[in-house]
């Protein structure tokens, strides 16, 4: 029995009311303390011998017979007039079939662009050429000839706010009276970070290969949310959904910065469109670099105030975000969720800056303002000379403080028993101990808070045949993280099946099997109890068949690893015994994730210690252990977990170490977007890393009791570092990256 | 020769890589293409037996030599034991950048017999990962010359 209420759901705390298809018939939560045979158990990826061997298929990887490869023209300033484009040179170019700039009308709508007669950041596209060979495009942008005036550009923070570029309205959030309690307080903290520009740095850029035939549209794109793209797709190019179709088998990561078609896939399809062949259009490098996002850089100032004992009294953020033109606002979310404090205010502006547009990576906003906030803290713990883990335990707080509501879970306290224990946190002072190799060391810990409870709608299928091979059916795309083995294991677990005998699918629309967009941590908790209700529909009916065939009473008979059972034992026979004789017949289930909780929040916690050594001649900050421990429910699968902890911690370390795009301040051009100039650490830079979870099962917030992963573990990682860095050598850093030079400047 | 077997490319031009041919003409597009400048290491293949960056090598110089690309590492469906172990140690998220360190993994462990951590850190330093984190890769070379010694 299926119904449709009306639900709020959630995606990286912005939150919606809206209605949604729920099931009578969903399973209740596996309890806490119930042996699991599958889930929980390390596993292996699904996919992994393909990807190994070379024959996994990414968008990068589709050849068409006949297709057209992409290039682009850029804008080389940062803002400027185009004043001459030699489109007749380029189509004179042996082989280039289309050329596309500002003056052509597209046909699908758009905004703004998506290519400019007057770009406002360098990279931004001006045109693209479509040719038999990526070589004869190149040739053909070159041909163009681009003429450009330069126009004047603002990128200085100091500049843009001091002439009031402020996009739209300052945010101000607040609750109680700060500037009383502030006043008030036994104990005041003030401290002013900057945070830098990340780029994401997928290794598969974005790209995509549009096929457009007889209305029918066909669409490979290397995008975080299939559907989102379908949806996207069709209303640009006013298509039926379902004449579209979006295929993402493989993706090559994406970190927050694919969402939906993206601009290649459009002008993909508009190539095709126009020139009768598929077309592909992959950004190249320093394309990618340039035009394809980045988290903006910060400037954040936190005035902390806290009773003599260290009870918080005061929190008071302001933050100017350099985004772009326009952009989100959501820094302050751990000002006003993170600790108990009665009088918090946060207030930010989005700056418009002749730069790429903002956008979502892994953990937007939210990481940059725990750098700021977890950094104060840290001053607050020293002015008080209080164990820095002490006083976040002291201010702990058991519910969503904006809402009032408790949360479905949190296991914060427990995390940083966990961390001081395995980090030996308790005797960090030991560090500061001269050492014979003249390396400054010491601790550092942080807080991490994020969403990731996930949310309906999501669906999936599952279908058995005659050779006893179960399908599940799913609409989510694996950028990477592993959901689609998570999804195989819950599979297999609640058909009583073993791992081997389940195949898993995702990333194609044409099922019409709806997931959501791999985001906001979203991904596992969505779909895993979806997967679970197609699960226990099939098992249900593989019970009844079983009762016909061994003349047995269903509800006396269970399906474990394979096989027929009866409670009294008598009965034992393997599972084919009844799919064997299915024929051509299938049994099918389906399932959906049910409706989030009323009246309560769904959020992910853990916090993170880092130990550092700091060469005070040379500059240079190495990590040389981070310890780990997030509460994000029950942990699927501890190997896949770990691995993305892992891959977030380095991500965070790089951050704070070495990712900083680097502008030009004579042109307002970036001068390090390519990877040689760009830092993201190799394996010659990976610390030593101990990771743990809080393994509880989330029993309020879904039937399988997991939360996600994917954005929790980059959070604390930066401000942890910064806060060792602080404990090793006495003094702040105020901006991040710790590059060499910083440092240096830091110590004198 | 490619992955042992003598081949043809029609249409390759003066300007194409290595990498671009046997992507775009031979149909072996497991070796990647992330950086082309020779950063990233996605599109490492073996040349003549030397690790090298396939981006950053003409087409027309692997004319008469030997190439043997991720395609070519495994015996039929026998994986090799350095894929073998990439899985089992977790070692592979998005796998975007897997070709080209399996290969260089199986480099490393070609010419060491028993490579110590820093070792190890050396040889794949030039291979860029963007999701693990790397430790899993430093376990599943672990795990493959463990498997080896026994």
């Amino acid at each position: 029995m299926t119904r449709l209420v009306r639900s709020i759901t959630e995606m990286e705390g912005r939150f919606e009311e809206k209605w949604v298809l729920v099931s009578d018939d969903e399973p209740e939560a596996w309890a806490s303390d119930r042996p699991l045979a599958i889930v929980g158990h390390e596993t292996p990826r699904t996919t992994g011998p393909t990807r190994v061997s070379g024959a996994a298929r990414y968008t990068t990887d589709v050849s068409l017979p006949g297709m057209l490869h992409v290039a682009a023209l850029r804008s080389p300033l940062a803002h400027g007039r185009v004043t001459g484009l030699n489109r007749e040179a380029a189509l004179a170019v042996p082989g280039v079939r289309a050329v596309l700039d500002s003056t052509d009308t597209l046909s699908f709508r758009s905004r703004s662009g998506p290519l400019y007669a007057e770009p406002e950041h360098a990279g931004a596209l001006l045109a693209v050429v479509a040719a038999d060979t990526l070589v004869a495009a190149r040739a053909g942008v070159k041909a163009l000839a681009l003429t450009i005036d330069p126009l004047p550009f603002v990128i200085d923070v100091d500049e843009a706010f001091r002439d009031q570029r402020i996009d739209g309205e300052i945010a101000e959030e607040s609750r109680g009276d700060v500037d009383a309690a502030l006043a008030g307080a036994d104990v005041r903290v003030e401290l002013t970070v900057e945070t830098p520009t990340q780029l994401q740095t997928a290794l598969e850029p974005h790209g995509a290969v549009g096929w457009w035939t007889e209305g029918e549209l066909t669409c490979w794109v290397s995008t975080q949310g299939i559907f989102d793209a379908r949806s996207e797709l069709a209303k640009r190019f006013s298509v039926a959904p379902e004449r579209v179709r979006v295929v993402a088998d493989f993706i090559g990561g994406g970190f927050g910065a694919k969402q939906g078609a993206g601009v290649e896939a459009l002008l993909a399809v508009e190539l095709s469109r126009r020139t009768g062949r598929p077309v592909r259009f992959i950004n190249d490098r320093h394309g990618e670099q340039l035009d394809a996002g980045s988290r903006p850089a910060t400037r954040q100032t936190v005035r902390l105030g806290a009773t003599g004992q260290g009870d918080l009294v005061a929190i008071d953020s302001e933050v100017l975000t350099s985004f772009g033109m326009t952009g989100w606002r959501a820094v302050n979310t751990p000002a006003m969720t993170l600790y108990r404090c009665a009088n918090a205010r946060g207030v930010e502006a989005n700056l418009k800056l002749h730069l790429r547009q903002g956008n979502a990576f892994r953990a937007p906003m939210v990481l940059e303002g725990v750098t700021a906030v977890e950094q104060a803290m840290d001053e607050l713990a020293i002015t008080l000379g209080i164990d820095p883990l002490d006083l976040r335990r002291r201010n702990f707080v058991d519910v969503d403080q904006p809402s009032g509501l408790p949360y479905t879970s949190n296991q914060l306290l427990a995390c940083y028993d966990r961390v001081a224990e395995l980090s030996g946190w308790v005797g960090r002072d030991a560090l500061l101990e001269p050492s014979e190799d003249g390396l400054l060391r010491g601790m550092g810990c942080a807080t991490q808070i994020w969403w990731g409870g996930g949310g309906p709608p999501s669906h999936a299928t599952i279908r058995i045949g005659g050779d006893g091979i179960a399908t599940v059916v799913t609409g989510i795309q694996d950028i990477g993280t592993g959901t689609l083995t998570a999804a195989q294991m819950v599979a297999a677990e609640e058909l009583g099946l073993p791992l081997d005998r389940v195949r898993v699918t995702g990333g194609d629309t044409r099922p019409n099997v709806y997931g959501p967009v791999a985001g906001g941590s979203q991904t596992s908790p969505s779909v895993l109890p979806a997967v679970r209700g197609a699960a226990a529909e099939v098992k249900r009916t593989l019970l009844q068949l079983a009762g016909d065939v061994f003349e047995a009473a269903p509800a006396d008979l269970d399906l474990v690893n394979g096989r027929f059972r009866s409670s009294d034992g008598a009965l034992d026979e393997p599972y084919t015994e009844v799919t064997g004789k299915l024929g051509n017949a299938t049994v099918d289930g389906s399932g959906m994730r049910g409706a989030n909780p009323d009246g309560m929040r769904a959020n992910t916690f853990g916090c993170q210690v880092a130990q550092v050594a700091v060469d005070p001649g040379t500059g240079e900050v190495r990590v040389e252990h981070v310890w780990a421990v997030h509460d994000i429910g029950r942990v699927i699968n501890p190997l896949g977990a770990r691995s993305q902890v892992e891959g977030g911690i380095l991500q965070g370390m790089a951050f704070a170490l070495s990712e900083e795009v680097a502008f030009d301040p004579t042109t307002g051009v970036p001068t390090n977007a390519w990877l040689d100039d760009y830092k993201i650490p190799s394996i010659a830079d990976v610390p030593a890393m101990t990771i743990a979870f809080v393994d509880v099962p989330d029993t309020a917030l879904n039937n399988v009791g997991a939360k996600g992963l994917g954005e929790p573990p980059i959070i604390p990682t930066p401000a942890a570092i910064a806060n060792a860095f602080r404990h090793a050598t006495g003094r702040r850093a105020l901006a991040l990256p710790l590059t060499r030079a910083r440092v240096v400047e830091t110590l004198a | 020769m490619v992955n042992g077997t003598a081949r043809v490319a029609d249409g390759v031009l003066e300007s194409d890589s290595l990498l671009t041919m046997l992507r775009e003409r031979l149909d072996l597009p497991g070796s990647k293409g992330a950086c082309e400048q020779g950063e990233c290491g996605s599109c490492s293949v073996y040349l003549d037996g030397v690790l090298v960056c396939s981006c950053l090598v003409l087409a027309a110089q692997a004319d008469g030599h030997g190439v043997l690309t991720v395609e070519g590492l495994a015996d039929g469906d026998r994986l090799d034991p350095v894929q073998q172990a990439f899985i089992d140690a977790g070692a592979v998220q998005c796998g975007f950048c897997t070709p080209g360190l399996v290969l260089a993994a199986h480099d490393l462990l070609g010419r060491h017999r028993d490579p110590s951590d820093l070792e190890i850190r050396e040889a794949l330093a030039g291979n860029l990962c963007r999701c693990t984190g790397y430790e899993k890769v430093l376990d599943a070379v672990r795990l493959a010359l463990a498997r080896r010694s026994r």
